[in-house]
């Protein structure tokens, strides 16, 4: 027991993250990795491991776990928008104050990539789940 | 004639010391952590077996982790839901599931 689960653990920190990325891993696995990823917030790991995890693109589990990392995008891009809008009211309300303006403005460009990034993800899901359903259109 | 047991406790303590050394030697040499790699391995096989159920569990808390807003009632926040879901029917329809099954679990 102990030398098998040494084994797997020298291959999980060898070989084994290369063979993730080639998605030659089971399905269950990846899905499982994302929904881990997606408890965490680490959306560029659920989105990588979704991606991965996408060779069957009917799969209702796939289809499932796919539209969840979306979901969580939205709703985290659209935090990222209030705040931004909250920024945008005090600079309307109270002015732009000279000494804050830069910590202003950085702040307003962080949380406008943050949002971005958040979208390009979702589109980049949504797509996927688009070829999907074109694909069963198709073959219906 | 039935067998007679006989327990060791001095024998059980020193298979204990003995494990517990040949872990830490391994560890040592290795720079791999056993126990924690064996639990891993544990965890990820009943993940495994179990997605059906973990990918309910994950819709439960997307829905536990929607934001809400200390002035909005019930209604704002279904439809932040329903904004929310937007073109993803299978999430949508498990929504509906959860929803459903909490008004039958009250009605009860």
């Amino acid at each position: 027991m102990l030398g098998l689960n040494s084994l797997s653990k020298l291959f999980r920190k060898t070989i084994g993250p290369r063979i993730e990325a080639l998605g030659l891993l089971p399905h269950r696995y990846y899905l499982h990795r994302a929904l881990d990823a997606l408890e965490e917030d680490d959306i560029d790991e659920a989105v990588r491991m979704v991606t991965l995890a996408g060779n069957d693109k009917k799969d209702a589990r796939w289809r499932l776990v796919c539209q969840q990392v979306i979901f969580r995008c939205r709703v985290l891009a659209s935090q990222h928008q209030k705040q931004l809008d909250r920024f945008e009211t005090e600079i309307e309300i109270f002015g732009k104050p000279s000494k804050l303006n830069n910590t202003y403005l950085r702040l307003q460009k962080a949380e406008e990539s943050a949002r971005d990034i958040l979208r390009s993800y979702e589109l980049s899901l949504f797509n996927q789940l688009n070829v999907s359903k074109h694909d069963s259109v198709t073959a219906e | 004639m039935a067998e007679q047991r006989n327990l060791s406790i001095s024998g059980g303590l020193t298979g204990a010391l003995v494990g517990l050394a040949a872990e830490l030697a391994l560890e040592e040499i290795t720079g791999m952590e056993i126990v924690n790699g064996l639990l891993a391995v544990i965890g990820a096989g009943f993940g495994l077996i179990r997605i059906d159920r973990r990918i309910y569990e994950g819709t439960v808390n997307l829905l536990k982790r929607v934001p809400v807003e200390p002035n909005s009632d019930y209604r704002d926040v279904l439809e932040q839901i329903d904004e929310m879901s937007l073109e993803l029917p299978e999430l949508r329809e498990s929504f509906v599931k959860l929803v459903q099954a909490g008004i039958e679990a009250q009605k009860a």
